[in-house]
Parts: structure tokens; sequence; C-alpha cells
């Protein structure tokens, strides 16, 4: 019940918000039709009628002055509604994602699995494969870019999923290029208890520099 | 009182006429949908990584006549175009990555080939006829589909990727 009422609350908040956002975008494009058409309207705002020269007197040292104007106060007032209208999209989206994943990953059922890496001097990271009670769940291909941004500290949400209560076991495949460039491939696997809250587990790979060979551990966030 | 045979036919023509549009949907003017496939060179390569520049997406088949000129012809406008900001990605729908590496190589292709190991994609682009290609925009967005080939096609697929490159 508490659930609904949230969610109540939200989608009520939500609606609200893109009411609002739907207002002033409208009101936001009406201007811009007015100062970008061309043609001025009949009561144009004084601003938009006036030219830069007009308001903005010549410097001193005979320069124009141009570079140096201030935007009018209406442009400014403007320039803050459009900040402000940015951070309610920004703001917008982020309660959309939090209520996305109440509703498609209810934290009783939540699993959430991670991937990062540490080094990564003898391993280069090509594919993971996931698979939960033998049942192959993920199959992801990294490209060049994602790999970096994994070796510069990223972390990435490989999966998220719902689980029941109980135990279950995480398989993952690891493949990838290993020291001296050899084709590579590792898994790792973790029995866990699912209890009611989220799940959260990471996929490590870092270096073992005695053994100069890569180390795969899936680490059980509590 | 029965009805008339024409107002069933009429019915049914409809009914024909309403499942094959909803069938074919069109991918033009949409997102293209985003792929990550195994190159035959090695490395990963995603499509929303060009985002910024023109893609031309080659879906293509061993078994396919078309393919087999197809596939040079697309070479030409590579090497005309890569410096202008052209990306050409060749898909090939082959199970046999072996066969289809050996029939990339025997066309001498320099534009990267990709081996279709995603069932997903085949559905995403609606892949029913081979070869089909698909030119995506530097904003990502599918703006010409051509299905087979046939030798002067090329043509077409010039003024569609000047009129993108010029964007």
């Amino acid at each position: 019940m508490g659930f609904f009422m949230n969610f109540k609350h939200r989608t009520a908040s939500v609606t609200l918000r893109g009411g609002l956002l739907a207002c002033a975008w409208a009101a936001a494009g009406a201007w811009h039709s007015v100062a970008f058409a061309g043609a001025p309207p009949a009561a144009p705002p004084a601003v938009v009628a006036q030219t830069p020269a007009a308001t903005v007197p010549a410097a001193p040292d005979g320069t124009s002055g141009a570079t140096s104007e201030t935007p009018p106060a209406d442009f400014k007032t403007l320039d803050q509604e459009v900040q402000g209208m940015k951070k309610d999209v920004i703001e917008l989206n982020k309660d959309l994602f939090v209520l996305q994943e109440e509703l498609l990953f209810p934290s009783n059922t939540q699993v959430a699995i991670y991937v990062s890496m540490d080094v990564g001097t003898f391993f280069a990271l090509d594919s993971v494969t996931l698979k939960i009670d033998n049942k192959e769940v993920k199959n992801y291909l990294y490209t060049a870019r994602e790999a970096d941004a994994l070796l510069k500290g990223g972390v990435q949400e490989l999966y998220l999923g719902n689980l029941k209560v109980g135990k279950h076991e995480l398989v993952a495949f690891f493949s990838g290029k290993g020291p001296m460039e050899r084709d590579y491939k590792r898994g790792a696997t973790l029995t866990f208890a699912k209890t009611v809250g989220a799940k959260y587990l990471e996929l490590k790979i870092t270096d073992r520099v005695t053994k100069h060979q890569p180390e795969f551990k899936i680490k059980d966030w509590e | 009182m029965r009805r008339p045979h024409f107002i069933d036919g009429l019915a049914l023509a409809l009914c024909v006429t309403a499942g094959s549009v909803w069938a074919a949907p069109t991918l033009i003017g949409k997102d293209a949908p985003d792929f990550v496939l195994k190159s035959l060179d090695g490395p990963n390569l995603r499509l929303s990584e060009f985002r910024g520049q023109v893609v031309l997406v080659s879906f293509w088949a061993r078994w396919a006549s078309d393919s087999r000129e197809e596939l040079p012809a697309l070479d030409r406008i590579y090497t005309t175009y890569r410096h202008a900001g052209l990306v050409v990605l060749g898909v090939s729908v082959d199970e046999d990555a072996r066969r289809a590496r050996d029939f990339a190589g025997a066309m001498k292709v320099r534009y990267p080939i990709l081996l279709d190991t995603d069932p997903d994609i085949g559905r995403d682009y609606q892949l029913e006829r081979m070869p089909v290609t698909v030119l995506v925009d530097r904003a990502g967005v599918v703006r010409y589909t051509n299905v087979g080939f046939k030798r002067g096609d090329e043509r077409a697929y010039l003024d569609q990727i000047r009129e993108l490159l010029r964007e």
C-alpha cells in the first residue's frame, strides 16, 4: 500500500512537472518564433525591437564597445528561465529513472551486477557472459572505448534483474587478450543468498603481479 | 439477406493491406537501432560510437548473389569518401564466420566486416532480403534504406551519401 501511495505521489509529481515543463517549453517556443521569425510582431518587446548599437554607447577610445556589451535584462531573465528548465528536465529524468527502477525492479527482488577493472596490464577485456542459475542472462561485448573507460576507473552496471529470495549461483565468463596477447578466457563463480532487499554484486578484474596473470573475483556487497 | 461477394473481397483486401503495412514499418526517420559486434579484424565495434559521422551499414550474406556485386562497389565508395567522414560497416549475417571471412577476403574490402552474432539485429533492422544497406546520418537517424543491389545502384548511394555528408 505504501508503495502504491508513493507511486501515486510520484506519478502526480511527474505529471505536474511535465505539465509545467510543457507550458514552459511552449512559452519558450513562442518567444523563439517571435525573436527569430524575422517579421516583428504587432507589439514586440522593446529589447527585440532595439538594435545593439542603439543601446550600447561607443567606447571612449573610439572602439564600438560591442564586445563588452552586457545582455539586456530580458535576455538575462530568459537565460535564467532556460537554465531553470534544463534543471527541471534533469530532475524529471532522474525521477522517471527512479520510478522505472522501482516498478521494474522492486528492491525486494532486485539484483544488480557491476563490472570494474583495476590496472588491466595483463588482460584486455573483450566480453563478459553472465549466467545465473545456469541460465545465460547477459552477454556483453566491449568496444575499445568502453574498456578504456573501465581502466580509467569507471564502473559499469552490467545487469539489472529480479531474483527470488534464496540461494543462487552466479557464473561470469571473461574473455579477452591475456599475457603475451594470447586469447584468454576465465570464469568466476559465486553462490550467494538473496534476501529481502536489493542485492549488489561486483565483478572485479585485477592484476596479480606476482603471477603475471589477471585475477577475476566476484564481490558481494552486503 | 446475403452480403454481396465484393464486400467480403474488399474487407479481405483491406485486412491484407493493413497487415502488410503493420508488418513492414519503415526505419526511416527513426534512431538507428544500436548494436555492438565483433569485427573480423578483432575489435568490437558499436554503431552509436560513430555518432557525428555518416555511417553506411551494409548487411550482406555470402549466399546472396547481389552481395558479390555490392561489396566491391561499397569498397570503392568507402575509399573515396572515408576522409570526408563516411564510415562503412559491413555486417555478415552468415552463420559460418570462417567462410564469411574468406568471402570478404576474396572481395578485398577495406572497411570493417562485422559478424552478426546477435539475433536481435535482424529483427531490429527488419532484414527479410539480402543485401540491405542502411544510411545513418550524423545524428544517428536512419535516412535511407536500400534493399537488393543491381549494377548502377551505387550512383543512388553516392547521391544519398553526398547529401548526408553535406549536412
